[in-house]
């Protein structure tokens, strides 16, 4: 097939099927027709701002149609746009926007308003930055990651293809706009003609919308974190003769999920074949396990499965030595749909780097290579850890924590938990006689750290915690000192996690 | 006694918050602090039409119904006024 961008064959979609349904928000559809419209206004709005050649600009909101349809408009108008995550607080996300050079768009709603006919001519560069995505930092500025129109569109190829999306389908997105996940979730399915069941983010913990949204349009292909997973299934508890049999393909993502978590599923989605998905915002998606519901963990955890076409990965031992047969190691991987590296280039030392020719991408992630060939995690080579999908560095969660007048010593430990997958867990150490509990730490974090970094429990002590014989927090005998005091408290509920 | 008390004791019950009652403000705001995430708001919500023996319309779960414990107050004020005498 030769080429052809992502918004050039959403406007052919328009042409040839205008009122094919493209997107679902809440019980209206939203035709191909009126989508190509909403993104002709927000385009000639654009090209009425004075933007400088190569300027990017910045959408700041959440999603809605008119939200989607201004990303569409930038596509169309080759004009790389930068999608922050709306959790930011208003200083760091100006000091984001400011460093890509980007502008800042008006509300969605605003641009999107007025019949301004866009005709798409020509087409892209593959080579041309469509996107900037950013990493999920959890303090400091986020890293930006440019993507192009040509990595986006190698995706969406694929995606298509392996989860048989075409113009019949319609695919739940679950994820914020600005997620990586929506490449597959919107994108892939507008450039095949589907349509999109949006999920509204101020409803997305409440199962009565999920399912509303089910009814009005069952969807084919759901992606998300296990937590979506979760909510599908509380929703099904108060209905108990609900079944998702439309549900053909079922992936999982950003987060392992639980043999708890998982048992429900192939009764609510009975039809689905269930994936576990792994990937990253630099690289996009890089392995793919589908799940054998007879036996979900053949090796104590839902592998990760192996290399999705096109996909070369290495499994590195701690000298960088490319392990070839099983074993443990470092995961790093090189993808067609990956960065060129990120926007400020002082941060890819140490993350991309040439092997071979190849372009290789460090996940930090440290797998073992089973004798079959399929990957399992195995934890990380620093401090990171996913919480809903959300790359956290349990490091900088610390420094915060330790950042409180009152605070001596802070230790965040991940823990895994049957519902959400991971969440966080702080044991804090009191300074003498300050006044400090459970509340005003976590105030005090949520003033640093993005809301999903916090963590969902926190232990107060005023004993010194563990040190190694180095003299270093000991964070393993802190795990260790939790499990055991779960283990005598049986009854102890975990917080909502 | 307030219900405002009873629902911050199940709070500090249900998310291990090892702080008495009366550290709690009733505008410390839940969500923005991390105490009460998307599925702590469900559990809550069970707990609250158990206890209450409300029918919580599933489009009232929004979460600035439930961002403190005086907003989560309110809507139970309005959401059941015969609920109010309830304990």
């Amino acid at each position: 097939m030769p080429w052809r961008s992502l918004p050039g064959r959403i406007a052919e979609e328009a042409r040839v099927r205008p009122q094919a349904p493209a997107l679902l928000w809440h019980a209206d559809e939203v035709s191909y027709a009126e989508l190509h419209r909403m993104a002709g206004a927000a385009a000639a709005r654009l090209a009425g701002l004075g933007l400088g050649p190569a300027e990017p600009v910045a959408m700041v909101a959440k999603k809605s149609p008119q939200a989607v349809a201004v990303v569409l408009a930038c596509l169309m108008l080759r004009r790389p746009v930068l999608l922050p995550s709306a959790e930011l607080g208003a200083e760091t996300l100006a000091a984001l926007v400011d460093r890509c050079g980007a502008r800042r768009l008006p509300d969605p709603i605003q641009l999107t308003e007025g019949h301004e006919e866009f005709t798409f001519e020509g087409d892209h560069d593959p080579e041309d930055v469509a996107l900037l995505l950013t990493t999920s930092g959890s303090t400091g500025l986020p890293k930006v990651v440019p993507l192009t129109g040509g990595a986006v569109t190698r995706f969406a190829d694929w995606a298509a293809e392996q989860f048989g999306i075409g113009p019949e389908s319609t695919v739940l997105n679950y994820a914020p706009l600005n997620f990586d996940l929506c490449l597959l979730d919107i994108w892939t399915t507008l450039s095949r003609g589907g349509c999109v069941s949006l999920v509204d983010q101020d409803l997305a913990a409440n199962p009565a919308h999920l399912l509303a949204q089910y009814r009005a349009r069952p969807v084919q292909v759901v992606q998300g974190v296990p937590m979506l997973y979760q909510l599908l299934t509380q929703a099904a508890a108060g209905d108990p003769a609900l079944v998702l049999d439309g549900v053909e393909h079922a992936l999982l993502t950003g987060d392992a999920v639980s043999a708890r978590g998982f048992e429900p599923l192939p009764a609510l989605l009975p039809k689905a074949v269930f994936h576990n998905v792994y990937g990253c915002t630099e690289t996009n998606d890089s392995f793919l396990h589908t799940i054998d519901p007879a036996d979900p963990m053949p090796y104590g955890t839902v592998p990760i499965g192996r290399p999705i076409d096109g996909v070369d990965a290495l499994v590195l031992d701690e000298d960088g030595v490319e392990l070839t047969g099983p074993g443990r190691g470092e995961l790093v991987v090189s993808t067609p749909f990956q960065t060129a590296g990120y926007l400020d280039a002082e941060l890819d030392r140490g993350v991309f780097s040439e092997r071979a020719g190849t372009r290789y991408y460090r996940t930090g992630d440290l797998v073992r290579r089973h004798d079959d060939g399929v990957l399992t995690l195995e934890g990380r080579r620093d401090f990171v850890v996913k919480v809903r999908g959300v790359r956290i560095n349990t490091a900088e969660v610390e420094t915060a924590l330790r950042s409180h007048p009152a605070v001596t010593e802070a230790a965040v430990i991940a823990v895994p938990d049957e519902l959400a997958g991971t969440r966080l867990h702080a044991v804090v150490q009191r300074a003498e006689g300050g006044k400090l509990n459970s509340l005003t730490i976590r105030q005090h974090a949520a003033g640093l750290l993005p809301r999903v970094a916090i963590p969902a429990t926190v232990e107060l002590v005023d004993t010194p915690l563990p040190r190694t014989g180095t003299g270093k927090l000991d964070r393993k005998a802190v795990q260790r000192r939790l499990l055991q005091a779960r283990t005598d408290r049986p009854d102890t509920t975990a917080s909502g996690g | 006694m307030a219900r405002t008390d009873d629902i911050k004791r199940y709070l500090i019950d249900q998310f291990l918050l090892e702080v008495t009652v009366e550290e709690i403000d009733d505008d410390f705001d839940l969500l923005a602090n991390g105490v009460i995430d998307s599925l702590g708001l469900l559990t809550l919500v069970g707990w609250l039409e158990n206890t209450y023996k409300l029918d919580i319309d599933a489009l009232d779960i929004v979460p600035d119904n439930f961002r403190s414990v005086a907003s989560i107050d309110a809507f139970l004020g309005q959401a059941d006024p015969v609920a109010s005498g309830a304990n």
